[in-house]
């Protein structure tokens, strides 16, 4: 009888939950927190790709990090990416939201024609742009030339090339960004816009004060996650510039990358700043939610 | 029905989207014209937009040079299964955080929210260690099972579920519904919009990622298309052609889908009657 009431207690409101997340929580568990212990395990070596003769080398890599200029470069491109593409996109994608939202065929058609390019590889827009962006036989350049007389490499000038990748970045996920904002734009209650108009606000008003607020929670999601994004690029630096020119768009996971899938092959020191760069996005972020979390609590 | 306003506003409102759309649309226009050019047509200055000699020896020749035929086959069951199993458990794990009580929830969410900001690529060699020791590397088992859940996921889904109804649940819960059953029932096919969005990000995702598949299959045999078009464009060739048409085939099995889904997609999460 007692081991009975027991069971059944196991599948009530309070303890069901274990078993909706047990699945997902064993896969997390073995296949992201066990190889990121090991990885921190290997930041203390200094193996390399093929494995041979390694040793524990302890805090080393760490401390040769910090002197590292080339790491610091990285670091230094990684936050510019960040400050422009995070809030360039967000900002794009708001307004387009909020003037695309409506189940009008205008908004329907724009909102997936804009989602196409996430469609896309990050190899597929790579082939396309590098050919296009080509200054012998890019069609960009070209148009540029006709203004300016000359035709400019986009990709090649260190001025422009964290711009163009910035552009890109951009270019390739904004539509994303701006089906989500829909979703949660269509999840405020249309009273609320009903009796802001009888009350005589215009568009602009409630854009501030009653789609921004109510957005919040999605806002929160999408900060969240594309502050993550932003500091992990990689895919769209690798298949265009690669880090160059002169290492003016190499962002740290195309520098850890190059470390460690490349030339010096040296695993250990990889795994020593990926570890860095993992500490910094998690401060980061921790402040960040925190943030988020009273904000939301406040307006509801 | 109120009468339609046209002013100012409402014109630079269309014509910035359109402006953005333009934008959107012709690096795919000039790519689909360039796969019909002739290999020295695309790499001849000054370049053009429309194709002088149409061709289509760009399409044949990537079809001979790469198993494109292999790679999608491989991509379509690698990106499938692993968006089909992510989007049932994550639905399942998002909805526990959302509306269930347990001890240690919020340690256990902020826990799987923290894994998110672990770069792929400080796992990536424990993780191929890890599949090596299993045997699983280059199988689709192993490919999809490290994946078969997402913290991007889990949070996608914990945002969905707690803007329902919780009247709904109650209501339930007193017609004598047990947990499961109310998940089942009633809260999953709610948030089924949410689901399907979240399986076409998730096929998308998967469907184009490079290096993963990449590191966890070396035969031809199971290379996936980003990671078999990556290698084509990296041996250095210089036919341009080809690699065009082979980016816009890779494309193309998703867009179609994408045509399919869009009644889901684009109309967003739509649980408009249920409000509160």
């Amino acid at each position: 009888m007692e081991s009975k009431i027991k069971f059944s207690k196991l599948f009530d409101k309070d303890h069901v939950g274990y078993f909706f997340i047990l699945p997902s929580l064993l896969i997390i568990f073995i296949f992201t927190i066990m190889p990121l212990f090991e990885a921190f395990g290997i930041a203390a070596t200094d193996m390399n790709i093929f494995m041979s003769k390694w040793n524990f080398t302890g805090m080393e890599n760490f401390i040769r990090s910090f002197q590292d200029e080339r790491l610091l470069n990285s670091f230094k491109n990684t936050a510019i990416f960040v400050l422009f593409n995070v809030p360039i996109q967000i900002a794009i994608s708001l307004v387009l939201a909020f003037w695309l939202y409506q189940s009008t065929w205008f908004g329907k058609f724009c909102r997936s024609v804009y989602y196409i390019p996430v469609l896309c590889s990050s190899t597929a827009v790579g082939i396309i742009f590098n050919l296009m962006l080509n200054s012998t036989v890019g069609y960009i350049p070209y148009i540029i030339s006709k203004f300016t007389g000359e035709p400019i490499a986009l990709f090649a000038e260190e001025k422009y090339a964290m711009a163009v990748i910035i552009f890109l970045a951009i270019w390739k996920s904004f539509g994303k960004t701006v089906i989500i904002l829909v979703s949660g734009i269509n999840n405020i209650s249309s009273t609320y816009f009903e009796a802001s108009e009888i009350d005589g606000a215009n568009k602009f008003q409630q854009f501030i004060y009653i789609t921004i607020p109510n957005l919040l929670p999605t806002l929160n999601f999408i900060l969240l996650t594309s502050i993550i994004g932003a500091f992990q690029v990689f895919d769209i630096v690798y298949v265009t510039t690669g880090g160059g020119p002169n290492f003016t768009t190499e962002t740290i996971v195309q520098y850890i990358y190059n470390r460690g899938f490349s030339a010096p092959y040296e695993v250990g020191y990889a795994s020593a700043m990926a570890v860095e760069l993992f500490i910094i996005i998690a401060v980061i972020i921790l402040f960040f939610k925190g943030f988020m979390e009273r904000k939301i609590e406040k307006t509801f | 029905m109120r009468k339609k306003k046209i002013n100012a506003y409402q014109i630079i409102k269309v014509i910035v989207c359109i402006l953005i759309l333009a934008v959107v649309v012709f690096p795919f226009i000039w790519m689909i014209l360039s796969t019909f050019k002739l290999q020295k047509d695309i790499i001849k200055w000054p370049p053009s937009i429309w194709p002088k000699a149409w061709t289509l020896q760009n399409y044949t020749k990537v079809f001979k040079r790469i198993p494109l035929a292999i790679y999608i086959r491989n991509t379509v069951i690698f990106a499938g299964g692993v968006s089909i199993c992510s989007a049932f458990l994550d639905s399942l794990a998002g909805y526990a955080f959302a509306r269930l009580n347990f001890k240690g929830k919020k340690w256990l969410f902020n826990l799987i929210i923290l894994t998110m900001l672990i770069p792929f690529q400080i796992i990536m060699i424990p993780l191929y260690m890890e599949l090596n020791d299993m045997n699983l590397l280059n199988t689709f088992f192993g490919l999809i099972i490290t994946r078969a859940t997402s913290a991007y996921g889990i949070f996608f889904m914990c945002s969905s579920y707690t803007g329902l109804p919780e009247s709904l649940e109650e209501a339930a819960r007193i017609d004598g519904l047990n947990e499961f059953g109310i998940f089942a029932r009633i809260m999953f096919p709610l948030n089924k919009p949410t689901f399907i969005t979240f399986f076409i990000f998730c096929l998308t995702s998967n469907w184009n990622d490079l290096i993963y598949p990449l590191m966890m299959t070396n035969s031809t045999n199971m290379r996936t298309l980003p990671a078999g078009l990556a290698m084509f464009v990296g041996e250095g060739v210089r036919e341009t052609g080809p690699a065009l048409a082979g980016a816009l085939i890779s494309i193309l099995p998703l867009f179609v889908l994408y045509c399919f889904a869009q009644k889901y997609f684009v109309e967003g999460i739509a649980v408009s009657g249920m409000k509160e």
